[in-house]
């Protein structure tokens, strides 16, 4: 049985291409958005600290946790927003001897990119102030590399050298300071191939 | 279903003589080739287009190593090209509803695709947008193909944006959710009104009654009470009111605007019951409370049952309120009752009334104001 059909403004074969094209494009866009970051980023590599609760495997993905991730206010500088909301920090990471980077410097506004460091933006947080609209002690920020997608069954593994402090990662930073993992090493060797695609 | 109620009563009357049996067949055949007669082939083919949906994302889950995911983005992408060159095939032939569920299985595959480029990239935290990019590719396909199911699936896609955006922020400190909602529900307004869906129009609604009550959790004040109530009454005063210019529009969406207005005022004097404290206030509210629910039932009583019975309960449970408030510790427990009993038997009485009017007036098909 044939139903009435609406009058139609397109043709359905002009709908059709018009819109696998521009979701097409726009996956097209996500993924060279991420791609363009793995190719020209400045690379850091970060130590993961464990997560609380510890045995957080979500499915097909590990929780990673970074020591980046707490930031100390006593190394923001810059102006500190009075009012509780929505902020982003920019945190400049410098390398260390044994070359795990880690944060010097944060701020509420951009940071200008020196020589020898990278400056990365976190994803947004709620931002509470203290009792007097001081900096609290730590800001707990995170930077969209929390997770890592893993074959079914085979994070715990992951899971176990992230807890036992085994797990590095190697990230690459895009001139918005958008931050992307390139690989997980697992006691110092690479634990997965990463391809640009 | 209404169809078998049509199918009993056109049965009765054929038996009564007041039909014969060929008028009661020729009946209830019309009735079957409406094109909203419910089919249970039509919501088969939906559910088809779903499960084959689901099993793609599914997919993209388990099988990590078998494929390169670069195959695996390509396969996905194919097979929303896929899909959406099927729909305009079967558009193109006629099969409308297979259509409509190719248009569903590729909204699917678009929701997906970008999980899939999510697991490639282990990208995390930004969820709100990932899923409002979804909502977005699913409006432009109902837009594109004035299909009634992707706009359908629009309206279930908004609510997923504010789920996911709500459990991400506990809040809308950020704004992000106070503006979208607002946003998405007039998205999926207008997709309704230009694919005809009208069933989705509920959604919008209720996305709307979702965002007023989060307002109302952020901010818990009786002024936010107050405001509540006074948008609500003009609201609905304008979708209902026989001189409103907004009249007509509100009812080319049939009954759906006036109701959800009125249902936005009778929220609002229900949580206005929670801020007061005194009994000149409590006094006050439950006039006007009975007033808004008598207003409703003379306003559109007649032309719109949805409203109507929201009215009989509003003016039940607040006639109730008060008794209870003011008799009810005089009374005791047994006294309470017994008031509560006349107080449901007047009310019984009075919706009687109503209704008997209401059908007679139906009757003699008096001008509508």
């Amino acid at each position: 049985m044939k139903t009435a059909a609406p009058k139609l403004l397109v043709d359905p074969w002009l709908a059709a291409v018009a819109a696998a094209l521009i979701q097409t494009a726009v996956l097209g866009y996500m993924v060279e958005s991420r791609a363009v970051i793995l190719r020209s980023g400045a690379e850091v590599r970060l130590k993961t600290a464990p997560v609380d609760p510890r045995d957080l495997l979500r499915g097909d993905y590990v929780t990673l946790g970074y020591q980046i991730a707490s930031i100390p206010g006593a190394i923001v500088t810059g102006d500190v927003p009075t009012a509780p909301g929505r902020q982003t920090l920019w945190v400049q990471l410098v390398p260390a001897a044994d070359g795990l980077w880690s944060a010097s410097q944060a701020s509420f506004a951009p940071l200008p990119q020196q020589a020898g460091s990278v400056v990365a933006r976190t994803l947004p947080f709620s931002y509470y102030p203290g009792a007097d609209g001081a900096l609290p002690e730590t800001l707990f920020v995170s930077y969209g590399i929390e997770r890592y997608y893993v074959p079914d069954g085979e994070g715990r593994v992951l899971e176990e050298a992230r807890n036992a402090q085994s797990l590095e990662i190697a990230a690459r930073v895009g001139s918005g300071g958008t931050m992307q993992i390139r690989q997980i090493f697992m006691n110092g060797k690479p634990a997965y191939q990463e391809p640009l695609y | 279903m209404y169809r078998g109620r049509l199918e009993r009563d056109l049965n009765a009357w054929a038996a009564q003589g007041l039909i014969d049996p060929a008028t009661a067949v020729r009946l209830l055949d019309e009735f079957d080739r409406r094109e909203s007669a419910f089919s249970l082939g039509r919501v088969l083919v939906v559910i088809a287009a779903l499960l084959l949906g689901g099993a793609v994302l599914l997919l993209i889950a388990a099988n990590w190593e078998a494929i390169p995911r670069l195959w695996r983005l390509l396969g996905i992408v194919g097979l929303i090209w896929t899909a959406y060159g099927a729909a305009a095939w079967l558009r193109r032939r006629g099969a409308w509803r297979l259509s409509e569920a190719a248009l569903v299985a590729g909204v699917l595959f678009f929701g997906g695709a970008i999980a899939l480029v999510g697991q490639m990239y282990h990208l995390s935290g930004d969820a709100t947008q990932a899923m409002l990019v979804w909502f977005g590719g699913a409006a432009v396909t109902a837009l594109l193909f004035r299909s009634q199911a992707a706009a359908t699936v629009s309206g279930f896609l908004a609510f997923a944006v504010a789920g996911v955006e709500w459990s991400d922020s506990f809040g809308i400190d950020d704004r992000l959710l106070l503006w979208w909602m607002p946003v998405m529900a007039l998205v999926v307004i207008g997709l309704v009104r230009y694919t005809g869906a009208a069933q989705a129009r509920h959604l919008a609604y209720l996305l709307m009654m979702g965002w007023v009550l989060i307002l109302y959790g952020e901010h818990a004040a009786p002024a936010t009470a107050l405001a509540i109530t006074g948008v609500g009454a003009a609201c609905y005063l304008l979708a209902s009111l026989p001189v409103s210019p907004l009249r007509p529009l509100a009812a080319s969406a049939g009954a759906a605007p006036a109701f959800y207005a009125f249902l936005l005022l009778v929220i609002g004097l229900a949580i206005l019951h929670f801020e007061i404290d005194s009994a000149g206030e409590r006094l006050l509210l439950g006039v006007v409370t009975l007033s808004a629910a008598l207003g409703g039932i003379a306003l559109s009583g007649r032309d719109n049952g949805a409203v109507r019975y929201l009215a009989y309960a509003a003016f039940a449970a607040e006639t109730l309120y008060l008794a209870s408030e003011t008799l009810g510790s005089i009374l005791g427990t047994s006294g309470f009752f017994l008031i509560s009993g006349l107080v449901v038997a007047a009310v019984a009485w009075l919706v009687i009334r109503l209704e008997r009017r209401f059908s007679v007036h139906a009757r003699t098909g008096e001008v509508r104001p």
